[in-house]
């Protein structure tokens, strides 16, 4: 035993030396990882502002502006262009310059007086890209929604005081400001994560093999077992080391909160990073390149990216996805984040996904070492 | 620069990606098949987003309010509850997305047309599926008031068009439905199609990293015709990618194609030669296969996937990254893969991308080139 920890132990700084001489790689998961998350979350989380926005403003009254002024105070969109053609807006959106026009034609403000107008606002949206265009449209219905209530209060004649919005107040809980970065950068931060754990397991055996000098290894007096741990090792340390700087930098940069218990989301971080390690090693194994292992990997990171909810819910998945999303470790992992990070969740609102994790492990890592095993015999 | 010699490297370099037929495979079908493992991942609608009720009015009013809440596949009636704690509870598991809490006089206040004091929770974590309840809540509560209170306007004298004036006519081009399927495949491919450029930079870090770089150097070949006869045959895969992407686009995912293919053909060329240059740099650097796998993901992969522009508009995106982005082909290329697809647009108004492709592909060769023969002198 002591002799075969021994021999782990040579094997594990052995990868360290290899390391060492190519100390690009450590420093390019390690920092590159970091630094790349800190970018991203700059970049992305944030809720979709200074959209540019069109206005075709027919009516040129006081209440047309005061309609464009509530657009700006939205904060959605950047200071409108204003234009007095429509042929300019179909120009713009055809040019993708802009994500959003509004049209108030003429006679805006007359119908908001008359007792039963109906002020026209028209807006076309830029399709080509969805997800601004849907932001866009949540902002303009906002405001419209606030202009019918308050014309609505005063030609009813009710007491505004008494009266109530007809739209459903909002009340959004656990991020409290609904900020973008307290949701996109754990599911950055999984994504980083996985990928660094996996591409370095993936490549540690391939490249042995593709360089000749797994022979080598293999005549030694080591037993496949060893080899695998030996391997593991430096991959687990980085892949651990590479998570905690990035919780770092997440909680320091984007001031995502750690609500939960931090000695219970270390314990399950490094659950996670064995299992990915495991399928890393297996990949390294089957594939006959590092090229080839690479590009594995991005296959198998990408299927499993989309269960981690980055996108889309899981819950609002068709049913056979969702069952699906129950085999992947990221999904559970990005639930287990999420949960600590946020919700304060402990060990009884998240055991299911603790056990899926360990379950899982257990299956993918045992299925794996077996494979492992009996290819490097 | 020579044909010959050119042509020679590249018939090396094919003879190299064609002898080993799996990774040939792979190398050719990976844009491919991660785009249509992407789109599903991030194109799948959302529905069934569960929803818990907690009825302080319980009245008949309130009950076939939820009713018609319910209807339909978007939003699932999880149950009744009977105080916030159950809906924290709910929440946390994530068994719920969306709560719905009615106040007391919830049917008084709305028949006396007071306004309607309903308020409704959402999951911050992920706001998805919260802003998708909130619209659809909305939209389904403007419905019920209509049909809830004509008779009672009716009766008062009063138009129905009273409790909403304002006409919002809103029109998205493009995409009707402002459907994220529709934009996101046609950004995505500029994403995949950045593929052979991972594999470009492993092909030259191998060369090095076997030390057959040193022979190809000893050769009459010049240091650009070793490093376009190296891009060549991964331009060709890149070609044919360009071809598979959008039959499966539109024949699978039902996006349109409204561009003219030629020229969708030869900008897509363009980026090939930007984004495998940059690719062909990565190689230059880097002396193993693990590095440059490296330091493409951080430089090609990661930023193509998040900066640019295919998830998060780059107009809402900080004024540095904005200027980085530019120099990211994909940015352009995006652009132009989204004219094509959806607007239709022609060279009229893509030729400044087209130019910033060309002015980067060149770019990023020149100094891929300089610094070759810093590295190998």
């Amino acid at each position: 035993m002591r002799s075969a920890l021994r021999r782990i132990a040579s094997l594990a700084i052995k990868e360290f030396i290899h390391l060492r001489r190519d100390w690009w790689l450590p420093a390019f998961m390690l920092l590159g990882g970091a630094i790349e998350l800190v970018l991203v979350g700059w970049a992305t989380s944030r809720p979709m502002t200074n959209l540019p926005l069109m206005v075709l403003d027919g009516d040129r009254s006081a209440a047309s502006r005061a309609f464009v002024v509530d657009l700006g105070n939205t904060g959605t969109f950047r200071a409108p262009e204003w234009v007095d053609d429509q042929a300019e807006i179909e120009a713009a959106l055809l040019r993708g310059e802009i994500n959003a026009a509004v049209i108030l034609p003429r006679g805006f403000a007359e119908q908001v007086r008359s007792a039963s107008g109906r002020p026209v606002v028209a807006v076309l949206l830029n399709g080509a890209e969805s997800l601004p265009a849907t932001a866009a449209r949540r902002a303009i219905e906002g405001v419209a929604r606030s202009w019918g209530d308050r014309i609505a209060v005063e030609r009813v004649g009710l007491d505004s005081q008494q009266l109530e919005s007809f739209f459903p107040s909002l009340r959004v809980w656990f991020n409290e400001s609904l900020s973008e970065a307290l949701y996109t950068t754990p599911a950055e931060l999984g994504l980083m994560l996985e990928f660094t754990v996996l591409i370095f397991a993936a490549l540690s055996i391939s490249r042995e093999r593709e360089l000749g000098t797994l022979e080598q290894l293999l005549v030694m007096p080591f037993s496949s077992l060893e080899i695998i741990i030996g391997k593991a090792i430096p991959a687990m340390l980085i892949g651990f080391t590479d998570f905690l700087l990035m919780l770092g930098m997440v909680n320091m940069v984007f001031g995502v909160p750690l609500r939960g218990s931090l000695a219970l989301l270390l314990i399950l971080a490094l659950g996670y990073v064995l299992v990915e390690l495991s399928k890393g090693l297996a990949i390294s194994v089957f594939a006959r390149s590092q090229h080839q292992a690479f590009l594995l990997v991005m296959m198998v990171g990408m299927a499993d990216f989309m269960f981690t909810g980055y996108a889309v819910p899981v819950e609002t998945m068709p049913l056979i996805l969702q069952k699906a999303a129950n085999l992947v470790p990221a999904h559970h992992w990005l639930a287990i984040l999420r949960g600590i990070l946020l919700k304060a969740s402990g060990i009884d609102v998240l055991w299911p996904h603790a056990a899926a994790l360990v379950g899982l492990g257990l299956v993918i890592g045992g299925a794996s070492l077996r494979y492992v095993r009996r290819a490097l015999n | 620069m020579s044909w010959r010699h050119l042509l020679a490297v590249a018939r090396k370099e094919t003879y190299h990606i064609l002898r080993d037929r799996s990774t040939f495979i792979l190398v050719l079908l990976t844009p491919t098949l991660l785009l249509l493992l992407m789109a599903y991942a991030l194109t799948v609608d959302i529905e069934h987003v569960p929803f818990a009720v907690l009825d302080h009015d319980r009245s008949s009013i309130s009950r076939s309010f939820v009713q018609g809440i319910a209807a339909g596949k978007d939003l699932d009636l999880y149950g009744y509850v009977d105080s916030l704690e159950e809906i924290e509870a709910l929440l946390v598991r994530g068994e719920i997305k969306a709560a719905l809490v009615m106040a007391p006089d919830f049917s008084r206040r709305l028949l006396s047309l007071e306004g309607m004091p309903l308020q409704i929770i959402i999951d911050g974590t992920e706001p998805e599926s919260g802003a998708f309840a909130v619209d659809h809540v909305g939209w389904r509560a403007e419905q019920f008031l209509r049909d809830q209170l004509s008779a009672q306007l009716q009766a008062m004298g009063i138009p129905l068009d009273t409790l909403q004036p304002v006409d919002l006519r809103v029109r998205a081009w493009f995409n009707p439905g402002l459907e994220p399927r529709v934009d996101l495949i046609p950004g995505l491919i500029s994403m995949v199609l950045g593929f052979p450029a991972l594999s470009v930079a492993l092909a030259l870090a191998h060369e090095r990293e076997h030390g057959t770089l040193e022979q190809l150097m000893a050769t009459p070949i010049g240091r650009a015709e070793l490093l376009l006869g190296k891009m060549a045959p991964y331009i060709l895969v890149g070609m044919a990618n360009v071809i598979f992407m959008p039959v499966l686009a539109r024949a699978w995912f039902d996006v349109p194609f409204h561009g003219n293919f030629a020229l969708f053909f030869l900008l897509s060329i363009f980026f090939l030669f930007a984004v495998l240059s940059m690719g062909v740099i990565i190689g230059v650097f880097m002396r193993t296969q693990a590095a440059a796998l490296a330091l493409s993901l951080l430089l090609i992969f990661f930023p193509g996937f998040f900066l640019t522009g295919i998830f998060f508009p780059i107009a809402a995106m900080p004024e540095v990254m904005r200027l980085e982005t530019l120099g990211l082909p994909g940015t352009h290329y995006a652009i132009i893969t989204r004219g094509m697809f959806l607007t239709g647009v022609g060279l009229e108004i893509l030729w400044p991308y087209a130019v910033m492709l060309i002015i980067l592909g060149m770019a990023f060769t020149g100094v891929a080139a300089l610094f070759f023969r810093k590295r190998l002198a």
